[in-house]
């Protein structure tokens, strides 16, 4: 009995059982390693994916959870808001390790997509996910970039150095 | 004054102790200095491989068939950059964009090794070395190149390869050249080069790629390299080519390894440190399990899905061995700790690691105080994993790691094979800061996957056991005191730190066989020993004090622990001399007369208060108290000044700004460096903030991010760099964000509230 979704646009279809992580049906049965395990808890936001636009935290959603949904990975991010967030993460530079970019990226994504005039500290206050590398001015940065090239008026707060 | 330059008694005896190892290590690698010669010469030797249509250049460059200069890198990139400065250097003095550069890992070979890292831990102050310590070091450097470890840590990858990249560039710039000479029948000197390209008066031209062939043939030539300066990338940057697929997931970590048939395994340690399987049964008929593989401390279940691995693990019945488990508790190891620095020079091993003066005759004001740091764990975003297949020809591992040679050795003798048999493919690393420089799990990854021949096997530790089989950054115990003549300057100063030395265990379990506590461990006095300030009668003492929970290199390592207690004591010092921290440690470092890292530390302490005049101290919030603390460090042959603004709330310190000034010689990739000390910085303030990983009865106490809580983006203090180099040799980068911080949010605490912070982390409601 496998699960029918969208995944990435597309429809798809899951086989890994219904009480499966889902981040471990797109990684090991999907090879959608861009979603990535900090910690099976729900506490880093690595495998962070966006579910019918919500950023969600795939080692916490089962894959019968998602029958039916529309679910989007850093394989298949697409999109205006999308494409802002990626390119003001490459101008800030903001990855070291870069093992939870993809997560944070997601979530930003998820973030500014559902409010687009959203100030910097708004957006950035929904992004509780853990970089072990340190790189939050960076991604302050990168956040305050993507929100210039969405609504052209630069941000009021500045950057963080 | 004695002075306090000349080799003291403890540096004396630290010499000796390190000649007898030196001695041991040389005797039974080599027979005599001759086989030494001979094996140095066939390493210089080593020429890159190249297939068809691929032109060699010595070690470090090769031409490749799409016409890409490709320069490699015998480190591993954790996120520190290596391969985006690599990419810097090799474009600079080849004169082209640094996306006509690819950088490759390095082979396998001694050709590639890092002294820096070993030579760096040597207990001798590089800033005044005698000649007998210039020789020693010397030898020893011959002698480390001869073993070939090829490793990364210790802030040394920039310093290990940016004089042999630029010597290379040089090189085969030069046989390029000469071969455009040549075809184009034309002098040298009238060649314009330019993109790649070389072209002759009469306008003919060809691209480095058609040139390589026969570049190749010449032989190479030693090219005097310039002192490092700003050029079209060193001393800039440019954007790093590892970011865009980062950024958009495309990015492969060891984790990422997905090979035709691959199983996966998920695995479970003794609950307790020491502890052993003792039986380990799988019920039949459990969904996508493969099997079982029992350890000598863990348990594996290999399965189709890694989620398939888990469940498995859950049915597993499994009875654990106790008898030779640790039954060490957090508290018995600070108990054992006092009692070592309680029995004073009566206790053993203690070592003194560096002196000047004679601390009897010191006398005046007595200031004296105890600082602790508790055990903490890694917890890099990437969890522990590493894939092996196993055949009759040999292992291939595919893993994020910080040295092939070590996982050459481990998965050889996990495997029961001669090393050369290993094949080692290196991702990205999710992460390092010293975790992955100890390659246990390498050999775990092996054994499992042995019992699987011919299969990938992907052994991945949950959360929770990636924190119960880290090596934790060992808690330690410092007592100092000083005496304070009557200008408020110390007259004696005496430090002791119990600590287990990271080295020896390290060692034992890289060669079990190998005889520890040879030497001091200089790694766990480091930012204590060899000061920068004038302390005339001194004394640090390393008192090893090992509780069995193991132990190894966190981030900074021993700079991390003892510029804590070094600095913060500082600030005791100014406060009982009634002096402002910065005006006291002016005195102090001028006190310490004409030595180099005095000097270097003075220009930072000069622009910290210039920055601590223009910047004015951010408002607290309402019913909050601000304050700035400073604090100033040397490591990794950089220096390092910090000042911190904190604000507290009740029970509650915020740290909301830090400014950092930094002396790393020259910085060939500046963006980098900024982003290095910040991160730095955030990690060691996880450490300030939140950190410590208890023991109860040899159980690891935290499992997750909730038990071991780390900084997060909302917490984040905002941090500028000032970049402020000094043109000395090349210091370590990756690093040294980390030590300074502890002390200077102490400083500012007590700024703030007048209560003192001398343990780590930091809780107002203890101190």
């Amino acid at each position: 009995m496998s699960v029918e979704l969208t995944l990435n646009g597309q429809p798809a279809s899951l086989a890994s059982p219904k009480d499966t992580p889902l981040l471990w049906a797109l990684r090991d049965e999907k090879s959608l390693v861009g979603v990535k395990f900090g910690c099976g808890a729900g506490l880093c936001g690595a495998c962070t994916v966006i579910v019918d636009g919500q950023q969600t935290r795939s080692c916490q959603t089962m894959v019968g959870e998602v029958a039916g949904k529309r679910v989007t990975t850093i394989e298949g991010l697409d999109g205006g808001v999308a494409r802002a967030v990626i390119d003001g993460w490459i101008k800030a530079q903001a990855p070291q390790c870069g093992y939870c970019q993809p997560g944070f990226v997601m979530a930003a994504t998820s973030v500014i997509a559902a409010d687009p005039k959203a100030n910097r500290d708004s957006v950035l206050s929904q992004l509780t996910n853990i970089c072990r590398c340190g790189t939050y001015d960076a991604i302050r940065d990168a956040v305050g970039h993507a929100l210039v090239a969405l609504n052209g008026a630069p941000q009021k707060q500045g950057s963080a150095q | 004054m004695s002075d306090v330059r000349k080799p003291s008694r403890g540096a004396r005896i630290a010499r000796r102790t390190f000649l007898t190892f030196a001695g041991i290590v040389g005797g039974g690698l080599l027979v005599g200095a001759g086989a030494l010669a001979w094996r140095l010469k066939t390493i210089d030797g080593y020429k890159l491989p190249a297939g068809d249509g691929e032109a060699s250049f010595g070690a470090w460059l090769r031409i490749a068939r799409d016409g890409k200069i490709e320069v490699v890198v015998p480190h591993q990139d954790m996120g520190q950059g290596i391969y985006a400065l690599a990419v810097l250097l090799a474009a600079e003095g080849l004169k082209v964009a640094p996306d006509a550069v690819r950088a490759v890992p390095a082979p396998i070979d001694a050709r590639y090794a890092n002294p820096v890292m070993l030579l760096d831990g040597l207990p001798m102050d590089d800033a005044a070395l005698s000649a007998p310590q210039r020789a020693t070091l010397w030898t020893f450097d011959k002698l480390v190149r001869a073993l070939g470890l090829q490793a990364t840590g210790g802030s040394t990858s920039t310093r290990n390869i940016t004089g042999p990249i630029r010597t290379a560039a040089a090189s085969a710039l030069d046989a390029l050249t000469r071969a455009a000479a040549q075809r184009f029948g034309t002098p040298v000197e009238t060649l314009k080069i330019a993109g790649g390209t070389i072209t002759a008066p009469n306008g003919k031209h060809a691209s480095y790629g058609e040139l390589a062939a026969d570049a190749a043939l010449f032989s190479p030539r030693a090219i005097a390299v310039p002192p490092l300066a700003a050029g079209d990338y060193i001393g800039r940057g440019a954007p790093r080519f590892d970011v865009p697929p980062k950024v958009r997931g495309q990015a492969r970590y060891g984790i990422d390894t997905r090979e035709a048939g691959q199983l996966y395994a998920a695995i479970r340690h003794a609950p307790r440190l020491g502890g052993r399987l003792a039986q380990a049964s799988m019920p039949a008929g459990v969904a996508g399990v493969r099997g079982l593989v029992k350890g000598g401390d863990y348990v594996a279940v290999v399965a189709d899905s890694y989620a398939a691995a888990m469940a498995g693990l859950d049915k597993a019945e499994v009875r654990w061995d106790d008898a030779k488990a640790l039954n060490v508790s957090t508290r018995d190891v600070f108990d054992a700790y006092r009692a070592a620095l309680d029995k004073g020079t009566a206790y053993k091993p203690r070592w003194v690691v560096d002196s000047a003066g004679d601390l009897a005759k010191a006398a005046g004001k007595e200031v004296r105080a105890t600082y602790t740091a508790p055990f903490l764990a890694h917890a890099t975003m990437e969890p522990i994993n590493a894939t092996a297949l196993v055949t009759d020809a040999g292992v291939k591992v595919w893993a994020g790691h910080q040295s092939t040679s070590l996982v050459q050795l481990l998965a050889a003798g996990a495997a029961g094979i001669e090393s050369a048999k290993v094949e080692v493919v290196t991702p990205y690393l999710g992460g390092g800061f010293g975790r992955r420089a100890d390659l246990g799990y390498v050999a775990k990854a092996v054994e499992i996957a042995r019992q699987f021949k011919g299969t990938p096997v992907q052994t991945i530790w949950s959360r929770a056991e990636d924190i119960r089989d880290d090596v934790f950054r060992p808690a330690a115990m410092a007592d100092v005191s000083a005496t304070l003549g009557g200008d408020g300057l110390p007259t004696g100063f005496l430090y002791r730190v119990a600590v287990p030395s990271i080295t020896d265990q390290f060692v034992a379990r890289v060669l079990p066989s190998a005889k520890g506590g040879l030497m001091a461990d200089r790694t766990t006095v480091d930012g204590a020993v060899f000061p920068f300030y004038g302390l005339p009668n001194r004394s640090i003492e390393n008192f090893t004090v090992d509780s069995g929970i193991p132990v190894g290199f966190w981030r900074s390592v021993g700079y991390g622990l003892n510029c804590f207690f070094v600095e913060s004591f500082i600030d005791e010092l100014a406060v009982a001399a009634g002096a402002t921290p910065l005006a006291y440690r002016a005195r102090l470092l001028a006190a310490a007369g004409d030595y180099e890292p005095a000097r270097r530390a003075s220009a930072l302490l000069a622009r910290m208060q210039a920055y601590d005049q223009a910047t004015p101290l951010l408002p607290p919030g309402k019913g909050a108290k601000a304050g700035r603390g400073f604090a100033l460090t040397e490591c990794f042959h950089s220096f390092v000044g910090q000042v911190a603004d904190v604000e507290v709330t009740g029970g509650e310190i915020r740290v909301k700004r830090v400014h950092a000034v930094v002396d790393c010689g020259f910085a060939i990739d500046p963006p980098n460096v900024v982003a290095q000390v910040r991160s730095a910085i955030n990690y060691g303030l996880t450490a300030v903030l939140y950190g410590k990983v208890d023991f109860d009865q040899g159980k690891v106490v935290p499992t997750n991010f909730d038990s071991y809580p780390v900084l997060t983006l909302d917490l984040a203090p905002q941090i500028s760099v000032d970049v402020a180099n000094s043109g000395a040799a090349l210091g370590g980068v990756g690093e040294i964000g980390t030590p300074a911080i502890a002390p200077a949010v102490a400083n500012a605490v007590f700024a703030a509230t007048g209560k003192r912070m001398r343990a780590l982390p930091f809780d107002l409601q203890v101190s």
